[in-house]
């Protein structure tokens, strides 16, 4: 594990900036606990010696003013800390945001949505942690460090000797450490896996269990995992724990060693006592910032892997088109009579089946149903429709060509998924637009068999408060409203009923004949019967089913 | 839930996390001695040090040079003792308090915590739940041994020098309630302005990437981003705003560790000489150092405190009216009609509700399935088809009568009940283990031929063949199987069980349309073969010829 990313720096400006004042707060802060250790020693020394009480009064004074900078300091060095990761989090998220919207929805599908909103949001928050806890004390091991021991050679040679000794030991001996925990968590990691899900795995499977009456043996058997877990984790912990000692004993026991020497060499008159005192009191300070740095490896681990989530986004290849804008037809200048071409079109997926092949015309006027098995690939082509992937093969609107990665004034689509937003039915039958005609609203509505739904009802987050099938009208009467907004050529509805009743679906079926009876280029992939039915053409899609 | 309950529900729930004496004191008492050892390391060598100045016979030093030496060696070798017999009494009392709450969740799920049922935040309440084992390890023993070490020392300094020990306890005290309550309040008030602006930013971030096709092909990306990025900025001033509240506390424990020294400089300098007053001087900083575990023990007490909230919220220990309860005396009727395959079952102006819910789910249904029977109940989504299955299996209570042979099914034992009316659920769970332990404990007394002969009746024999046989495993959560394999998976459970009433709840909701009339047909001829009662719910229209009637919930 690299403790810091040069990637964080590149990537965030803020991490650069952080590290810079967090560089210069440290070295002040070295300097103050110099001060102070010299200070207090020093006032100790004179005080034994039985000097004037009166005598000391400035070195105490100038004591307590160090005490103060060194408060203020370990409390900049936290503010700043804490600036710096908001701004980071700030830049990081910002970044990622663009990526996404430069890269497409297709080559987001390829990672696994929730898990990149999940990391965009809360995860970045491991950062707060690692800016806080860790960076700070990592700055101090490269700068308080060093300069306690210069310090402390200079002051008395033999116990800056010891310190130098004993501190290589630490990273040594946590290496190999490392290493061993590694191994020992290598032969359990999959049944500590297993062993931390499967109280998950028990709640969740709760009503099943019930279904079968076997909920009241379940105790025993929680009982169980969690202390054959507890048995395989105190193993690896009585290794893990081990680097812990390592750090504690290397600290502690230079300080025993420093205290020792000293001691014998004042006895024998070669070492003054202030001397002694403040090599005691510096001691154990150049073992703080390591011993912290290991303390919060955690916090280290949790915030570099947040990083490396991100990283692995900005840093990934375009898997989909690039960002060239080539020439997008204009739905102004294409004529209403134009119709929609696909011409061998087959979507490039890399490391997968080539999808079907799909020559086909949709005339203008027309209701065309595309069907096909399950996995025959009937999405992806609506996905390359839309420019989301790249594909072989041309499609053709009218005289234009249509090439993946460009805008599509002249299409209007509705997915498998609603996808609905928070706020009311119509902010989302409308949305892309800057205001929602209610007219039309309520004309699209129609015309997705949802007619009674009101379009000021408010949704929750994810369209919550409709049921699967209001959902699904609501998002195809969404894709109507464009259509007829801005007289888009073509109207693509991605199973637009499977959640319908007959009737709900038979309003869409009449609304959808509607709109092609107005001119536009309808096209709906479904299994449904009564839409097959009711199309002036079906498209077969590839015979190459997937079960 | 009202406050007052809140809290009382979260102590019992905090309570449940905190090992018992017997496993918590050891680790405790580790972790003190290795404190004490940190304190009692600094103060033998300034003693030995300030001692060594006066020049005596070395003899008189030996006792301190063994002594800074053992107190080094303690001071580690505690720690790791502290370190591993406290997660371990951490661990076992997870083994109880996962126990604890699992026994709260048996008569509630899957109803009673329909809050909870989104896998989300199913596996929330089981990190909030695993989460607690931090109140002992993080919470309790750093503060315990804060207080015990503080405690101890004062009466130490105090010995030497009474004024020198006051002093430490007042800038103990002080730097304990500047640093715990002034700093308290202040990351209190930050949080309140912060988390709804937080709330606000997720929520944003998560529809925009879960949505990005849509916004996308409706041009919307640019505005939401905008939106995005303007939450953004709001969050980030506000924490800027917050920041300077931040290390007050680290620097509240350096400060008054700094006047802690000073004032033992000052108290001792008039009346004490030698090692005696170096002891007292830079006792202080070394009591400060374990006092400094206090501001980590207090934020790790919020996040437990929230976490024990959240459980006590998401497991109410009272079972909200709706869930049904056995009844101690619960009647039971000798029952020759629950398991001799003539069991009918009648509903009669039927209707039930979610805890939590205005109005009912589901309201006047009237239905009689007699063995043989192959009866569709379709209607429209949100009619409460799913409502209706939960109630038979009786998850959720109901008003109006619904009779098993004859006898009020809220008479008899809910396991009872189960043992006639099975239920095949939407979303059938599969554990994450073989295909064997999948489907035996549906029937635990079933043998390999038993269990390869009910997979090939739902016909699932080739894919069990090629993924290795019954040892295959599904995978996290059924990970590795589809929708329509899941669905026939649930179905050979029930048909292990023998249910003689067999409920099926859209078995086709995560199925493709094509797969899905086939899962269907096959479900309907294959569970009627024993002469079962099927009940099959669906939305989607069935063939007349598979079924013997049909039922329509209202719109």
């Amino acid at each position: 594990m690299r403790p810091l990313d040069p990637r964080l720096l590149r990537y965030a400006s803020a991490a650069r900036w952080f590290l810079l004042v967090g560089a210069v707060l440290g070295l002040a802060q070295t300097l103050v606990v110099v001060a102070f250790a010299w200070l207090l020693s020093q006032t100790i020394s004179l005080a034994v010696l039985g000097r004037d009480p009166a005598e000391l009064a400035p070195t105490i004074g100038a004591l307590a003013a160090v005490i103060v900078a060194r408060a203020v300091l370990v409390w900049l060095l936290e503010v700043a800390a804490s600036r710096g990761a908001a701004s980071v989090k700030s830049q990081l998220r910002a970044r990622v945001l663009e990526r996404l919207a430069e890269r497409g929805p297709d080559w987001l599908a390829a990672r696994q949505s929730a898990g990149v909103a999940t990391l965009v949001g809360q995860g970045l928050d491991a950062l707060d942690n690692y800016f806080a806890r860790y960076l700070p004390q990592l700055l101090l091991a490269g700068i308080a460090t060093p300069i306690l021991v210069l310090v402390m050679l200079w002051q008395d040679l033999p116990s800056g000797i010891t310190v130098i000794v004993v501190l290589p030991f630490i990273p040594l001996f946590m290496v190999l450490i490392g290493q061993a925990t590694q191994a020992v968590q290598r032969a359990q990691w999959d049944a500590l896996q297993r062993l931390g899900v499967g109280f998950l795995d028990l709640v969740g499977g709760l009503a099943t269990l019930k279904i079968f009456g076997r909920e009241s043996r379940q105790s025993d058997r929680l009982r169980a995992i969690t202390e054959d877990y507890r048995g395989r984790t105190m193993k690896v912990l009585r290794v893990s724990f081990l680097s812990g000692f390592v750090l504690e004993l290397g600290a502690s026991l230079s300080v025993a060693l420093v205290a020792v020497s000293v001691g014998l060499r004042l006895v024998d008159g070669s070492l003054q006592l202030g001397v002694g005192l403040f090599v005691l009191l510096l001691a154990p300070e150049a073992f703080l910032p390591v011993r912290q740095v290991g303390a919060q490896f955690h916090a280290a681990a949790d915030g570099l892997a947040v990083a490396e989530d991100v990283f692995a986004i900005l840093d990934a290849e375009p898997g989909g088109f690039g960002t060239t804008v080539a020439s997008a037809p204009d739905p102004a200048t294409i004529a209403a009579t134009a119709a929609l071409r696909f011409d061998r079109v087959s979507v490039r997926r890399p490391a997968a089946v080539p999808g079907p092949e799909l020559s086909a015309v949709f005339p203008p006027g027309r209701l065309t149903v595309i069907r096909g098995a399950s996995g025959a690939g009937k999405s992806t082509l609506i996905a390359a429709l839309q420019g989301f992937v790249p594909f072989d093969g041309t499609i053709s609107l009218g005289e234009c060509t249509v090439t993946a990665g460009t805008p599509r004034p002249w299409l209007a689509w509705a997915g498998q998924r609603p996808g609905l937003l928070a706020g009311t039915i119509a902010d989302n039958i409308a949305l892309g637009e800057s205001a929602a005609d209610p007219a039309l609203v309520r004309l699209s509505l129609r015309d997705a068999g949802a007619g009674d739904l009101d379009p000021e009802t408010r949704l929750g987050v994810n369209g919550d408060g409709l049921s699967g099938g209001q959902a699904q009208r609501v998002a195809a009467a969404r894709a109507i409203y464009r259509t007829r907004l801005h007289g888009c050529n073509v109207l693509v509805l991605d199973e637009p009923s499977s959640a319908l009743d007959p009737e709900a679906e038979g309003h869409l079926v009449s609304g959808l004949r509607r709109l092609a009876a107005e001119g536009h280029i309808v096209i709906v992939v479904s299994h449904r019967p009564v839409l097959q039915g009711a199309a002036d053409q079906v498209v077969d899609l590839g015979e190459a089913a997937h079960v | 839930m009202s406050e007052a309950r809140i809290r009382r529900a979260t102590l019992a729930i905090l309570r449940l996390a905190q090992p018992r004496a017997r496993w918590f004191l050891p680790g405790l008492a580790a972790g003190v001695a290795s404190a004490v050892c940190a304190v009692a390391l600094l103060a033998t060598s300034a003693w030995l040090i300030t001692r060594a100045a006066e020049q005596p016979p070395i003899l008189y030093l030996s006792m301190a040079v063994v002594g800074v030496r053992a107190f080094a060696l303690g001071r580690s070798a505690f720690r790791y003792l502290d370190r591993l017999t406290s997660h371990d009494a951490a661990f076992r009392q997870l083994s109880l308090l996962r126990v604890g709450v699992f026994s709260r969740i048996v008569p509630l799920a899957p109803a009673g915590l329909a809050d909870t049922g989104r896998g989300e935040l199913l596996s929330r309440l089981v990190r909030d739940v695993d989460a607690l084992q931090d109140l002992p390890l993080r919470v309790v023993q750093p503060l315990a041994t804060a207080g015990i070490v503080a405690a101890v020392s004062v009466i130490g300094v105090w010995s030497v020098q009474p004024l020198a020990g006051l002093t430490l306890l007042l800038s103990l005290v002080v730097a304990g309630l500047l640093g715990t309550l002034g700093s308290g309040l202040l990351a209190a008030r930050a949080e309140r302005e912060l988390a709804p602006l937080r709330g606000s930013l997720t929520g944003q971030v998560l529809e925009v990437v879960e949505n990005l096709d849509v916004l996308t092909a409706f041009g919307a990306l640019p505005a939401r981003l905008a939106a995005v990025r303007r939450a953004d900025e709001l969050l980030r001033r506000a924490t800027l705003r917050r920041s300077l509240g931040v290390g007050v506390q680290g620097a509240v424990l350096s400060l008054f560790a700094g006047v802690a020294t000073v004032a033992a400089l000052v108290a001792g300098i008039p009346v004490l000489a030698g090692p005696a007053f170096a002891v007292i001087v830079l006792v202080p900083m070394a009591v400060f150092e374990v006092f400094g575990a206090v501001p980590a023990a207090l934020g790790a007490w919020r996040e437990v405190r929230s976490s024990a909230e959240r459980v006590a919220t998401a497991v109410p220990a009272e079972v909200p009216g709706e869930i049904p309860v056995e009844i101690p005396d619960q009647i039971h009727v000798d029952r020759p009609a629950a398991r001799n395959g003539a069991t009918v079952l009648e509903l009669t102006d039927l209707g039930a509700s979610w805890p939590g819910a205005d109005a009912p789910a589901v309201t006047g249904v009237s239905l009689r399935l007699a063995p043989g029977d192959r009866v569709h109940l379709a209607g429209p989504s949100g009619s409460g088809k799913t409502t209706l299955a939960q109630t038979l299996v009786r998850f959720l209570d109901y008003s109006g009568s619904y009779t098993l042979g004859g006898v009020e099914a809220r008479l008899l034992p809910q396991t009872e009940v189960r043992s006639v009316v099975g239920l095949c659920e939407q979303r059938p769970w599969l554990f994450d283990d073989s295909i064997r332990q999948n489907l035996l404990f549906a029937r635990d007394t079933a043998t390999d031929e038993d269990l390869l002969a009910v997979i090939d009746r739902v016909g699932l024999a080739e894919w069990a063949t090629a993924r290795g046989g019954l040892d295959a495993r599904v995978g996290e959560r059924g990970a590795l199987v589809s929708g329509g394999q899941a669905q026939r998976i649930a179905l050979a459970r029930a048909l292990l069980a023998d249910f003689p009433v067999l409920v099926v709840d859209e078995p086709t909701a995560n199925v493709d349309e094509e797969q899905g009339d086939r899962l269907v047909r096959d479900i309907l001829t294959t569970a009627a073969e024993d002469g079962r009662a099927v009940l099959l719910i669906s939305h989607t229209s069935v063939p007349d010829a598979l079924i013997t009637a049909r039922v329509t919930l209202g719109g």
